[in-house]
C-alpha cells in the first residue's frame, strides 16, 4: 500500500521533532562554556530551537 | 555586457583580490595557512561555510530543477541539510575541536587506525581533484555564456584571481572572501524576489499564476514513481545518510570550524550556516519558479536563471548577479583547494613518509595548493567532452557517504567500533554501493542508504571479534556528555 505524499510531510515534522527533544536532552554544560554561563544566547540549544520550528513551519506550509 | 555591469564585476574581483592578498600577511606557520590560526569567529565561519556549500553548479542547476519541480528543490536546504547541520554543530564539532585534529581523515585515524585515516585521505583527494575540474569548467562557460570569453581565457582568469588568495593567504583569506561573496549573493537573491514578485502583481498573484499550470510547485515532497527525487528517497537517502555524511564529514566544510577561535565559535558557526541555509532556495529555487510565472521562454530547464539576470534584473544589478554567480563557484574551488592541500600534506604525506619535515608543511601547502590549481585549470577544458561527468561525480560519492558516515557515528557515539572493523567496513561498504549502483542499477539516494544500513551493523558485529582501543585513548574521542567527566565540557578559549 502506498502513502499519499502528504505523509512525506508529516513524517518531517515528526523527525524534526525528534530532533529537538534529542537536543534538550544534551545538558547544557555540554553546549555552554562556563565563563559564558549566564549569557542565554549563548545556548546554541535556542538556536536549534528556532531551526527546528522554523522547518516545521515550511513543512506544514509547503503541503 | 553594459559598461556598468563590467565596472561592478571589475570592483568585485578587485575587492577580492585586495582582501586576499591582505590576509597573506599574516601566514607565518602551516596552522596558520590550513586553520587560519585559529583565529575565526562564528559569523565568518558561518558564512563561509555557505559560500562552500553553494556552488554555480547548485544555483544553476538548482534554479532549473525548481523550474521543474518547483519548491520540492529546497529539501536539499532543508530537511536536507538541517537537521545533520544541528548534530554536526552540537556534537561533531565540539569532538573534533576537542580532538584537536586538522582534519576528519586524521579523527579517523585516532578513533581507528592510520589504514583508516589514509583511505579516507585518499578517496577525498580522488572526488576532490574532479570536482575542482568540473567547478573551473562551469566557471568558464559561465563566463563564456555572459561575456562571450573563451573558455580556455575564463579558465585562466579565474584561477589567477583564485591562486592569488588562496596560494597566499590560506584558509584566513579563503574564508574573509568566502563571507563577502555570500553577502553579495544574498543580496541579489532578495533583488531578485522583490522585481520578481512587484512585476508579478504581488505575492498572491505570483502564488495563483505559479500554481494555475503547475498545481504541484507549492508541495515540499514529489510522489513516490517520482523517476528522480521518490519522498521516500529523499528522506531516507537524503536526510538520513547523504546529507549528514556531508555536513557531519565533508572536509571543506568542517575545516573552516577546525580553525575557529573557540570551540562555541565553531559550534555557533554551523549553527548560523544553518540559519542561512534555510533561506538559500530564495536564491537558488525562487528564480526557477518566477521564470515559470513570466513564462520565460527557454529550451531547457538549466536556462530559467540566465533568463532571469537578462529579462528581469536592470543594468547594474545584473552585473552584480554575474558577480554572484562568479563568487558562488570561486568560493566553492578555493575552499576544495585549500582542504585537499591540507590532506595531501598532512593525512598522507605525513603517514606514509615517516621522515617527512613539520616545519615544511607551510611550503609545501602552498605549493600543493599551486599544483591543484593547475591541476585543476588543465583538467577543466575536457570535462565538456566527458559529457555527464557531474552526475559520474554525484554518483561516485554517494559510494562513500553511506560507510563513511557509518564510521563517523559509531565511531563518535560509541566506545565499541575498532580500527581492524573500520578498514573492513570502508572498503566493503564501498565496493557493496559499487555493486548496488552499477551492476542493479540503483537511484543513488537508495545505494547511500542501503550501504549504510549495511554498514553501521557489520561496523558493530566485526568490532565484536577485534581488539578495542583503550578507555583512556578514547576519551576526548567519543562523545559522551552524559558521563561525569571534564572531557566533554566546551571551553571559551
Amino acid at each position: 500500500m502506498e502513502l499519499p505524499v502528504i505523509w512525506a510531510n508529516y513524517i518531517s515534522i515528526g523527525l524534526f521533532l525528534a530532533l529537538g527533544v534529542g537536543v534538550w536532552s544534551i545538558p547544557k554544560s555540554a553546549v555552554v562554556p562556563e565563563e559564558y554561563a549566564g549569557e542565554t544566547w549563548r545556548d546554541l540549544r535556542w538556536w536549534a530551537t528556532g531551526l527546528i520550528l522554523f522547518q516545521i513551519a515550511l513543512y506544514t506550509f509547503f503541503r | 555586457m553594459h559598461p556598468i555591469d563590467l565596472a561592478v564585476v571589475v570592483a568585485y574581483v578587485a575587492l577580492i583580490t585586495f582582501v586576499g592578498i591582505r590576509f597573506a600577511q599574516r601566514v607565518k606557520t602551516a596552522k596558520d595557512f590550513f586553520l587560519a590560526g585559529r583565529s575565526l569567529t562564528w559569523w565568518v565561519i558561518g558564512l563561509s561555510i555557505i559560500g562552500t556549500n553553494v556552488d554555480t553548479n547548485g544555483y544553476i542547476g538548482a534554479s532549473g530543477n525548481a523550474y521543474s519541480i518547483g519548491i520540492a528543490q529546497a529539501n536539499f536546504e532543508w530537511i536536507g541539510a538541517i537537521p545533520a547541520m544541528i548534530i554536526a554543530a552540537l556534537i561533531f564539532i565540539p569532538l573534533y575541536w576537542r580532538a584537536g585534529v586538522y582534519s576528519i581523515p586524521e579523527y579517523l585515524g585516532l578513533r581507528y587506525n592510520q589504514a583508516v585515516r589514509v583511505v579516507a585521505a585518499g578517496i577525498v583527494v580522488t572526488v576532490s581533484v574532479f570536482a575542482m575540474g568540473v567547478a573551473m569548467w562551469a566557471l568558464a562557460i559561465t563566463l563564456q555564456t555572459f561575456i562571450g570569453w573563451p573558455i580556455w581565457l575564463g579558465i585562466l582568469v579565474s584561477g589567477t584571481v583564485v591562486g592569488l588568495y588562496s596560494v597566499a593567504g590560506g584558509l584566513g583569506a579563503v574564508a574573509v572572501t568566502d563571507s563577502i561573496q555570500v553577502c553579495i549573493m544574498f543580496l541579489c537573491g532578495l533583488i531578485i524576489v522583490g522585481i520578481g514578485i512587484s512585476d508579478a502583481g504581488g505575492s498572491a498573484s505570483f502564488v495563483a499564476k505559479l500554481t494555475a499550470e503547475n498545481p504541484t510547485h507549492l508541495q515540499a515532497y514529489l510522489p513516490s514513481d517520482h523517476e528522480s527525487y521518490p519522498w521516500h528517497g529523499v528522506i531516507l537517502g537524503l536526510g538520513l545518510v547523504l546529507s549528514p555524511a556531508y555536513w557531519v564529514g565533508g572536509q571543506a566544510i568542517l575545516q573552516r570550524t577546525l580553525g575557529a577561535k573557540t570551540q562555541w565559535d565553531a559550534s555557533a558557526g554551523m549553527m548560523f550556516a544553518a540559519v542561512a541555509k534555510t533561506f538559500v532556495p530564495v536564491l537558488i529555487v525562487f528564480p526557477g519558479l518566477l521564470a515559470l510565472v513570466m513564462m520565460a521562454e527557454i529550451e531547457y530547464p538549466d536556462m530559467a536563471l540566465p533568463w532571469v539576470i537578462k529579462n528581469v534584473l536592470p543594468v547594474g544589478v545584473s552585473g552584480l548577479m554575474f558577480v554572484a554567480i562568479i563568487a558562488a563557484l570561486q568560493s566553492s574551488i578555493d575552499s576544495s583547494i585549500n582542504s585537499t592541500a591540507l590532506i595531501i600534506t598532512r593525512d598522507i604525506r605525513h603517514v606514509l613518509m615517516k621522515n617527512h619535515n613539520p616545519e615544511s608543511d607551510l611550503k609545501i601547502g602552498r605549493i600543493l595548493t599551486l599544483a591543484l590549481l593547475l591541476s585543476a585549470m588543465c583538467i577543466a577544458p575536457y570535462i565538456g567532452n566527458l559529457g555527464g561527468i557531474f552526475n559520474f561525480l554525484q554518483s561516485l560519492l554517494s559510494l562513500f557517504q553511506g560507510p563513511m558516515l557509518a564510521l563517523l557515528l559509531l565511531g563518535a557515539m560509541t566506545k565499541r567500533a575498532t580500527g581492524t572493523a573500520g578498514i573492513i567496513t570502508l572498503v566493503s561498504g564501498v565496493l557493496l554501493a559499487g555493486i548496488l549502483s552499477w551492476v542493479v542499477e540503483l537511484n543513488m539516494l537508495y545505494v547511500a542508504f542501503f550501504t549504510f544500513c549495511y554498514a553501521v551493523p557489520a561496523l558493530w558485529i566485526i568490532s565484536g571479534f577485534t581488539k578495542p582501543h583503550s578507555d583512556d585513548h578514547l576519551r576526548n574521542l567519543t562523545y559522551s556528555p552524559w558521563a561525569n567527566s571534564n572531557a566533554n565540557k566546551p571551553s571559551a578559549v
